[in-house]
């Protein structure tokens, strides 16, 4: 196996018994998922947690994953499911929920940028957090599609599909969102 | 915005516009400052995604490296192989046949083919039969020693 084989090519191998395939895919696909789910929590320890959570669930059940179905959007579908359960057990617990409880933020509604470092470098440290004040001031609904959007680069069919919402509501949340970093970013395109 | 153009506006900024639908757009931009700032602040705020780079820990990697293959050689162990199951029955057979054959060769060196058996057979007959008479004999001796004690037996009663 190597890196030019497609991801049901890999998890092919990897139910036939080559540990490697798994190690490719994981490779393949760690950044973006470990970004999305560091966004969705904003807690490194978290989003650990949940990324493990999310490709043990492939290594100990890979029937699980349909290989007909494209795999990014199996394994974003399943993050996102890990990350609504971390939030409603931690709610359980009596901790926040992903969008608060009540005049309570949840993490969602903190800023979303969990590091500072590499953004600040390239956006410089000002305009990094307005950046990330803007990104904050959208409504969960609308930061959830818009990571989602960015971080695993699905259509907006799909993740209409991975939401279980109609693809409309999934281009209107997407809309608002835009209109709201205008507000905030202010500027033009020029 | 006013202009109507905000979903048809993410389509085109996220490459799912059609031919027709992306020159509908690039017309509208120059005449909207309202589309263009949001088109601005989508690519600013992607942008800034993508410069921070995060990757999960080499702890939390290596954990699942390590499921996967302890998960990957369990998988193997039950896997069924045409070629496997062919090699073991053509080793089977050729040991089958070896077997065989070699076990023909060397009976005859066996001492049961030697003529040596049938003498042996007399000497252990002889071996037999003086057991046997020395068993009985015992027995004999035993049935006197009872007959003994059945008189103390008796003498005891007598008490």
């Amino acid at each position: 196996m190597s890196e030019e084989n497609t991801d049901p090519e890999l998890v092919s191998a990897f139910k036939a018994g080559d540990a490697e395939a798994l190690g490719l895919l994981m490779q393949r696909h760690q950044a973006a998922l470990f970004g999305y789910l560091l966004r969705l929590t904003g807690r490194r320890d978290a989003a650990e947690d949940l990324f493990q959570e999310v490709f043990l669930k492939l290594v100990r059940n890979p029937g699980a994953y349909n290989e007909r179905e494209k795999f990014k959007a199996w394994l974003f579908t399943v993050a996102r499911n890990a990350a609504m359960d971390h939030f409603r057990r931690g709610s359980a617990r009596g901790e926040v929920s992903l969008y608060g409880d009540g005049d309570k933020p949840g993490p969602a509604d903190f800023t979303a940028s969990a590091e500072p470092g590499p953004a600040e470098a390239f956006y410089g440290k000002t305009e990094a957090a307005r950046i990330d004040a803007a990104l904050a001031s959208l409504s969960p609904d609308q930061r959830e599609v818009f990571y989602l959007r960015h971080y695993s680069e699905l259509s907006f069919k799909e993740i209409a599909e991975t939401l279980k919402v109609p693809i409309g509501t999934v281009l209107a949340r997407m809309s608002r969102a835009a209109a709201r970093l205008r507000e905030k970013l202010g500027g033009d395109a020029q | 915005m006013n202009c109507e153009y905000g979903e048809k506006l993410i389509l085109y900024t996220y490459g799912e516009a059609g031919q027709g639908l992306a020159a509908e757009v690039e017309a509208h931009l120059p005449g909207c400052a309202s589309c263009r700032a949001e088109l601005a602040a989508l690519r600013a705020a992607g942008g800034a995604l993508s410069a921070f780079k995060a990757e999960p820990s080499r702890n939390t990697v290596l954990a699942v490296l390590r499921a996967a293959r302890a998960a990957a050689e369990g998988r193997r162990g039950f896997r069924f192989s045409w070629g496997e199951a062919l090699l073991s029955g053509a080793l089977a057979s050729a040991m089958a046949f070896v077997f065989a054959f070699s076990g023909r060769t060397a009976a005859a060196d066996l001492a049961w083919n030697s003529g040596l058996d049938s003498g042996l057979d007399s000497v252990e007959y002889s071996v037999y039969q003086a057991q046997a008479d020395a068993l009985s004999a015992q027995g004999d001796w035993e049935y006197g020693l009872s007959d003994l004690e059945d008189e103390s037996l008796d003498f005891s009663k007598n008490v």
